[in-house]
């Protein structure tokens, strides 16, 4: 009973995101231009090799078009909750019978799809003129469906924590733009991990960043029902432990918000 | 008792720079807080079907208040009962019997028609199909939206979006309502419009209604008591027919004369403004009769326009301490 009321938001919030097409289909389009760009680099590297880290250049472009498709697709939470949360916007939301996360989470995820849809068709479609189809069996599907759903949610989950902060420091921005940066190296969007120095790439792999962009996307190129299996498992337990720190930090933090406006 | 407040504070820490390139630097590393005491140590009770508004100048510690009985800000020490529930640990299961409303902090989503957001109300308040029905189609009706619901929101009016916002907190049946400033930013018609809805809401629906506002108007036409607040505390907590009385009774008349004239002259009345056009009087009801003045000068000048004002809040707030 309780979870229809997040589906139900999620769904006005797909609606409400319509207004926003344009936006979103320009914000796709460009990470095709990117794409498109990382095309050209990555040809010149695989001008005198086949395979690099196990990767072929087919493996390595539809790898970066699932890291950005699933990175860049649930947008600024960071900059969006901790506004909410410094601005006293939250107001309107802690008065309603829902839990103040998961509102957050049904709206993110339900934008997350929408931008998740147009990346990954656009920079398919790069892709598949510039260098051919992926080797996917279809079903494989579903199983990638689940990685990429569980992704999207540890990945909004580190998000909706760090948002916290943002009563503490006076912009939430430097801290999207911190989180960015981690995911795009450790969380190996830019590069699969396994071209870094082995120890950076050890580093990378036990981090929970890598469970957003790195293994995801890794196991969409090369699929085997055991990798699938461990991962699954792996990004579980790491919501598990950061929906855990989240419920604790809120439940600290909200008593220290102030709410301004008289 | 629906709403019982005892001995309620709340400290706010503020950040505090000092002026200087030195001080500057030295605020990297060690900070300084003011306290400031938004809410100061005030006690009060409400009624069943009560209609209470809060006044005070910006910054006096009303939507401080508001927002402590809805749950939202944590008291800093105090108590609060809000039909039976202390609002802070039970914020959830008081969401189901209050509604409330901030007039600078919409809850209906932007991009979409107000209907779509009542939708959405009625499965977060798990409001029955039918009794949701009932309620909206009497609420599109009183407020006089039926096209209005249908439209984005972003396209409404202020006055046409505050009805919007008012149907939204009243879906789920509330049995208190709490508007914080509801009628700011609108003009005067529209301000008179919300006011109308409020009274009946209070009348005919039987709701427990608390508002702030900074507009002393607003207060007078809807509420019966007045609890007046300044910088945190309660200066005066009374009917509307007692404050009148006591401190009302000084009225303000602005004129307009088609003619120059030197200086406006009526006898019991101080001259508060001097222009070439445009005078100002203010007379003390008790002592001379304000349609006696307005008459006279009528009578004697040439007049283009006139009008009878209260005087600021901050002015009743000021006699208040000086009594």
């Amino acid at each position: 009973m309780g979870l229809i009321k997040y589906l139900h938001i999620g769904r006005i919030s797909f609606k409400n995101n319509l207004a926003y097409k344009t936006d979103f289909l320009v914000g796709s389009l460009f990470i095709a231009l990117i794409i498109f760009i990382l095309i050209n680099l990555w040809q010149t590297m695989y001008a005198d090799r086949a395979v690099i880290e196990g990767f072929t250049i087919t493996m390595m472009i539809w790898y970066l078009v699932m890291t950005e498709s699933i990175v860049t697709s649930p947008g600024r939470v960071i900059e969006q909750m901790g506004d909410e949360i410094r601005s006293g916007d939250i107001a309107q939301k802690l008065n309603k019978p829902y839990n103040y996360v998961l509102f957050h989470y049904a709206e993110s995820m339900a934008k997350s799809a929408q931008r998740f849809v147009l990346t990954f068709l656009f920079g398919g479609i790069v892709t598949l003129l510039l260098i051919g189809p992926l080797t996917f069996n279809l079903n494989h599907f579903f199983p990638i469906l689940l990685v990429v759903i569980l992704a999207l949610t540890l990945h909004f989950t580190l998000m909706a924590l760090i948002s916290v902060f943002a009563l503490w420091l006076e912009d939430s921005k430097s801290m999207h733009f911190i989180y960015q940066k981690v995911v795009f190296v450790l969380g190996g969007m830019l590069l699969p991990l396994d071209i870094f120095p082995d120890w950076l790439a050890s580093i990378g792999k036990s981090l929970p960043f890598s469970f957003i962009a790195y293994f995801p996307a890794k196991l969409f190129v090369g699929f085997n029902w055991n990798d699938f299996l461990i991962l699954i498992a792996k990004q579980i337990g790491w919501i598990l432990i950061f929906v855990a720190c989240t419920i604790i930090v809120y439940r600290i933090s909200f008593k220290r918000i102030s709410i301004n406006g008289g | 008792m629906v709403i019982s407040i005892k001995n309620l504070t709340k400290t706010f820490k503020i950040k505090h720079k000092k002026e200087g390139l030195k001080a500057s630097f030295f605020s990297l590393f060690k900070s300084h807080y003011k306290q400031l005491h938004a809410v100061n140590n005030i006690s009060f009770n409400i009624k069943k079907g009560e209609i209470v508004g809060f006044i005070g100048p910006n910054g006096a510690g009303k939507s401080t208040t508001i927002k402590m009985m809805a749950g939202i800000l944590f008291p800093t020490s105090g108590k609060i009962s809000i039909l039976n529930h202390n609002p802070q640990k039970e914020r959830k299961k008081l969401s189901y019997k209050i509604g409330t409303v901030f007039g600078q902090k919409p809850q209906l989503w932007y991009h979409l028609p107000a209907i779509d957001t009542y939708n959405l109300f009625r499965r977060i308040f798990e409001i029955p199909e039918k009794e949701f029905k009932e309620r909206l189609n009497r609420y599109i009706k009183l407020f006089e939206v039926e096209e209005i619901v249908h439209q984005p929101v972003r396209k409404l009016s202020l006055g046409q979006r505050m009805r919007c916002e008012m149907i939204a907190s009243l879906l789920h049946n509330p049995q208190v309502l709490f508007l914080d400033e509801p009628t700011i930013g609108m003009d005067i018609i529209v301000k008179k419009k919300i006011r109308e809805l409020i009274r009946k809401l209070n009348k005919e629906e039987k709701i427990t209604i608390v508002l702030t506002s900074h507009d002393m108007e607003d207060v007078e036409q809807i509420c019966k008591r007045l609890i007046i607040i300044s910088k945190g505390k309660i200066v005066h907590d009374g009917s509307m027919k007692d404050i009148r009385e006591k401190y009302l009774s000084k009225k303000r008349i602005v004129v307009i004369l088609q003619d120059k004239v030197k200086e406006i002259s009526l006898p019991g009345a101080e001259l508060m403004y001097r222009g070439t056009y445009k005078h100002a009087l203010e007379i003390n009801t008790k002592e001379t009769s304000l349609k006696e003045s307005v008459k006279s000068i009528v009578s004697k000048y040439n007049v283009e326009d006139i009008s009878v004002l209260d005087p600021p809040i901050e002015e009743i707030i000021e006699e208040i301490y000086q009594r």
